[in-house]
């Protein structure tokens, strides 16, 4: 089907219609793609149950899980939404700092290592979230933890 | 008449060979050295690889902890326009029409064009 958005090129038509009353309402996460990248490991962190739940949701409706799965799917929405808002007040420089530099940086998390470390430990002792990368091979150090970045335009230690 | 013969005592050594002496070190050893150099960068490669497959895990795990996020909001989009066409194709018909043999949410092929600008 129609899995395409339709595309106007004249003008910027859009159904603004609002939700039906029916449905509660939640408000959208609103962040732009890099500070949901930046803080999308916190994220998966905390809201594992939920976005597990979602898609689990949305595995078995059978097709239906747009409308059955409204409930999960504010959940999620809800939950990313309060890890945003808690880095925003505890960890708001170091936030912004990284997702600064990864705007400025094509998005490639290895040229922001120093951001992201500030960033991990703040939120670490505040939040209590960690960043961690399921599936990593045994007895290697993650390559978010590692000091030299191959790829980076500075391939030395970042920190 | 006589025939052409060789001089007495023959024709004199013709020079052929170049007296030049062998330059550099035994073809072996530039054979070694090749091996070593291109050891060294397969070396450097294989761990630029494994860095790379690192890198790729890294930022395909902060992609699949968004997902769930993402498509909420799609959904949620997606059910406000469903709804909102539902209610319009009421007020046009009078009834409930169902287009499609089926209860699975189908994206719609045509999208409403709201007929003043909107944004």
């Amino acid at each position: 089907m129609a899995q395409r958005d339709a595309r106007f090129n004249q003008t910027v038509l859009v159904d603004t219609t609002p939700m039906p009353d029916h449905i509660p309402k939640v408000e959208e996460i609103g962040a732009t793609s890099a500070p949901l990248m930046s803080a999308s490991y916190f994220i998966g962190d905390r809201c594992k149950a939920f976005n597990d739940d979602f898609m689990k949701c949305k595995d078995v409706a059978n097709g239906r899980g747009e409308i059955d799965c409204l409930k999960e799917g504010r959940k999620v929405t809800r939950c990313a939404a309060s890890v945003i808002k808690d880095i925003n007040t505890h960890c708001l420089d170091q936030f912004k700092a990284h997702w600064e530099c990864l705007e400025n940086n094509n998005h490639q998390l290895w040229e922001c290592r120093r951001a992201e470390m500030q960033l991990n430990n703040c939120v670490f002792d505040k939040l209590g979230l960690k960043k961690t990368i399921p599936g990593t091979p045994e007895g290697q150090i993650p390559v978010h933890l590692r000091p030299k970045q191959k790829y980076a335009q500075y391939p030395g230690p970042q920190w | 008449m006589p025939q052409d013969m060789p001089p007495t005592g023959g024709y004199a050594q013709v020079q052929y060979k170049r007296n030049i002496p062998a330059r550099g070190f035994k073809p072996a050893y530039y054979m070694i050295g090749m091996h070593v150099i291109m050891a060294y960068g397969f070396y450097k490669y294989f761990h630029g690889v494994r860095e790379q497959r690192e890198l790729a895990r890294e930022k395909m795990w902060s992609r699949l902890h968004l997902t769930p996020l993402l498509q909420a909001e799609e959904d949620r989009d997606q059910v406000r326009r469903h709804y909102a066409d539902k209610a319009r194709e009421k007020e046009l018909l009078g009834t409930d029409a169902k287009v499609y043999n089926s209860d699975r949410f189908i994206r719609p092929t045509f999208a409403y064009t709201p007929a003043n600008l909107t944004q």
